[in-house]
């Protein structure tokens, strides 16, 4: 039973509109470090949810309730932890939420998340949210949903029913309990990036015997002077003829004065007018295009302890300027004169050749601009799987319940995939194969029909799968051209009618395939395509000729008339049993996934939205 | 007999790992693009990207319909004149008849090989084939059967692609490893 009355006060509490936890740039940078060094490399980005609601059940006596969201993760164990709690919104029956959650978005990883609304009855003025017990209050409902089934909603809004968890189990049916929705917005969406071009003239040598020489030099010049005729060692140091081999750092300065350096060029042998290869710099690393930068100029040297040549403190708006008005700013270097730093002007001068912007869509702009994943599986039906009724075959369905090699590769990919396919229609193929009356086919559709290859969501291929196992007699050899062949065609009637989609063909395998040469014809032939081949490898064979295919391992794939992939289109992963809680070896598979997307996009200058 | 020529737009972008005498080309590299002898078109030099140059430059060349290949020559300014550093054909048939539909942008990578036919560097362009406007009502049947119509060749096995073959000749003397 519901209150009496609400806590005014409470309602009348500032709340934060901003996520509460996330400091700009440097919680970034430190995530993207966490991330990379647990093996993480996917395309992620920081998603930030927000919350409203409607229709909700009115449990106050004499005023509407007062409901707040609190926002858990169920983890692939099962385990439910909390993460979040919005604001608590006084006396409402459709309010929204201003306190937003903020969550990273992993594309090769299926995110849970579970909703549950509260109508607090405790007086909770004064008090923060976080100390609310949720015993006492009560459950006005709960949902749950996946984060990319937010994100692939066209305007990235999910509308979710309300249950009751003690009415589910026991009702017949349900009852309306109002619904709530998630909105996911982008930040930092990493859009705008600067493309610069920078030189610097007259770099001055280095004086041997000026006071901020290195020890180290002066020492190896005193040998030589020894060991070789030492007259000339004496004019090479005294015209100060040192070798100089520039390179730059930009920093970004933080609030504490305290410089962070953002990039780093590279290092140009023996140049006193170098002009360094383009810098990319992501204006959100940055913080903004007014934030003030130091560029600094150092003289490489191979101990790791380099000299600084001269600095400058510019911002990425003002190295706009430079570039437009073609001139140049004198490098500076702090010297010490007497008790003091001083800042020494010198005659090299930092210009800027090139800057320009660009505006980089990610990956999840071209989701809400109704770009869609398409998901395509081939299964090896070879007879090096071994008889499929046999417990040792790695086609072996255990009565159990227990799901072989083959089914959890098809389940791990495609839980991930099929939110982002709309209409959830996945072609399916077998390989290496007889189908009853026929000859062996190297691309027999999974369905048993003959027109269409087509099946209905996840539960589809796997029901095709274990009803092709008892139809078709397992043969060989293992041909990967013929599937890559059929899944090309699929792709290219797809281009020519201008739909926006871009295909995944997984393959399984168990074994290195017999046509390697064939297969690097298909694949060439199909890197132009909007096309991605992942093929894991199951069993124990030894996959190193199968390696050859991804090009991150070896060199690009060649055809037999001489015409090359132009973008590296396969990742290979062997699948391996892996403890619940590690990093799935399927996900390093997928992480690949939107890069390559954003490659063949970005090519072509597809933009987004039309 | 109908002599229907198309326009072919072919941005040549970039190569890799380009070399003369085993060593990397310093600088000046630019690429010709023939339809056939006569007909051949120059990018510019790339005085900067020594072996890895790039240029981005689109040429419109008009390609009759007997073509069989485009050629490119990557060719290289020096102080002793111009050097051919590697030759690569593209058979028609790779962006006419293949996978991709008709009009649409192509990127394609080709191997270049030099003079004695060894293995020199890689070239990237991005190509499209337009149609000139009189001849579209021909285009309409479709790109493979129409072809056969107009003369293009014999199809060997009963293949769309109509069986163009790349010839690489072989030398006897040099290590069969070096060619492939």
């Amino acid at each position: 039973m519901g209150n009496c009355c609400s806590d005014v006060g409470g309602g009348m509490a500032a709340v934060s509109g901003a996520a509460s936890s996330a400091a700009t740039g440097n919680q970034n940078d430190a995530v993207d470090m966490y991330l990379r060094s647990h093996g993480i490399h996917g395309l992620f980005s920081q998603i930030e949810l927000s919350f409203s609601a409607t229709s909700l059940r009115d449990r106050d006596v004499f005023s509407k309730s007062d409901p707040m969201v609190v926002v858990y993760i169920k983890e692939r164990d099962g385990a439910i932890n909390e993460v979040f709690r919005t604001e608590v919104v006084l006396n409402s029956l459709t309010p929204t939420w201003i306190a937003k959650y903020t969550i990273t978005y992993h594309f090769e990883v299926v995110q849970n998340l579970l909703f549950k609304v509260f109508d607090v009855d405790t007086q909770y003025h004064n008090v923060e949210v976080k100390m609310l017990k949720l015993e006492e209050q009560q459950s006005l409902g709960e949902a749950c949903c996946t984060l990319s089934e937010i994100v692939t909603k066209p305007n990235r809004s999910l509308t979710l029913d309300l249950i009751l968890r003690e009415e589910s189990v026991s009702s017949t049916h349900s009852q309306h309990h109002g619904k709530l929705t998630v909105h996911a917005e982008e930040c930092f969406s990493s859009k705008s990036t600067a493309d610069i071009i920078l030189r610097c003239i007259d770099l001055e040598s280095k004086n041997l015997f000026s006071k901020s020489v290195c020890g180290d030099g002066f020492i190896f010049s005193y040998f030589l002077f020894v060991l070789l005729s030492g007259i000339l060692v004496i004019f090479w140091c005294k015209f100060g003829l040192v070798l100089q081999d520039p390179f730059l750092v930009i920093s970004k300065l933080a609030e504490s004065g305290i410089s962070i350096p953002v990039c780093k060029t590279e290092v140009l042998k023996n140049d006193h007018n170098p002009t360094w290869k383009p810098v990319f710099l992501n204006i959100q690393q940055v913080g903004s295009k007014d934030s003030p930068l130091v560029i600094e100029c150092f003289n490489f040297n191979s101990n790791g302890k380099h000299d600084l040549i001269g600095k400058v403190e510019k911002s990425l708006a003002d190295l706009e300027k430079l570039h437009l008005g073609r001139e140049g700013e004198n490098l500076y270097l702090p010297t010490l004169v007497g008790h003091n730093y001083e800042n020494k002007i010198l005659n090299s001068k930092l210009l800027v050749d090139k800057f320009s912007e660009t505006v980089k869509h990610t990956f999840l702009d071209y989701l809400a601009g109704g770009f869609e994943l398409n998901f395509m599986v081939a299964i090896d039906f070879t007879a090096s799987n071994g008889n499929p009724r046999l417990p040792d075959s790695l086609h072996y369905i255990d009565p159990s319940g227990r799901l072989n090699a083959y089914q959890k590769a098809i389940y791990e990919v495609g839980e991930i995939l099929q939110f982002y396919d709309a209409d959830k229609r996945y072609p399916a193929w077998g390989f290496g194969a007889r189908p009853i009356d026929g000859p062996v086919s190297h691309c027999f559709n999974l369905n048993g029909s003959s027109n269409y290859c087509e099946v209905q969501g996840i539960q589809g291929i796997m029901m095709a799968y274990t009803s092709a196992l008892f139809n078709v007699s397992l043969a060989g050899p293992t041909l990967f051209g013929h599937v890559i062949n059929r899944a090309s065609v699929v792709a290219c009637d797809s281009l020519s009618t201008g739909a926006k989609k871009y295909f995944a063909l997984l393959i399984i395998t168990d074994g290195v395939i017999t046509d390697l040469q064939e297969t690097k014809d298909a694949l060439v032939k199909a890197s132009d395509l909007p096309l991605s081949i992942l093929i894991v490898g199951v069993g124990g064979a030894d996959f190193k000729e199968m390696e050859i295919l991804d090009a991150d391992k070896g060199e690009r794939l060649e055809s037999t008339t001489g015409c090359i992939a132009s973008r590296d289109i396969v990742q290979f992963v062997p699948f391996r049993d892996v403890q619940s809680g590690e990093i799935s070896v399927v996900g390093a598979l997928l992480a690949e996934l939107p890069t390559q997307f954003l490659t063949y996009m970005r090519r072509r200058d597809i933009k987004p939205s039309t | 007999m109908e002599t229907k020529s198309r326009t072919l737009e072919i941005t040549v972008l970039s190569a890799e790992d380009l070399r003369i005498d085993n060593k990397p080309v310093k600088k000046n590299a630019y690429v010709v693009v023939s339809v056939d002898t006569f007909n051949n078109k120059a990018t510019k030099v790339d005085g900067e990207g020594g072996s890895y140059p790039s240029w981005n430059d689109k040429l419109v060349m008009e390609m009759p319909s007997q073509t069989r290949f485009v050629t490119l020559q990557v060719k290289c300014k020096g102080s002793r004149g111009e050097k051919t550093v590697g030759l690569a054909r593209i058979p028609v048939t790779d962006f006419v008849a293949g996978y991709s539909p008709e009009a649409c942008l192509q990127f394609l990578s080709y191997r270049l090989r030099d003079p004695k036919g060894l293995k020199n560097g890689i070239i990237n362009v991005s190509l499209r084939v337009k149609e000139p406007l009189q001849d579209c009502s021909l285009q309409a049947a479709g790109g493979g059967g129409n072809a056969a119509a107009i003369g293009l060749g014999i199809p060997i096995d009963g293949r769309r692609d109509y069986g163009v073959v790349t010839g690489i000749p072989i030398w006897t003397g040099y290590p069969s490893n070096s060619l492939f």
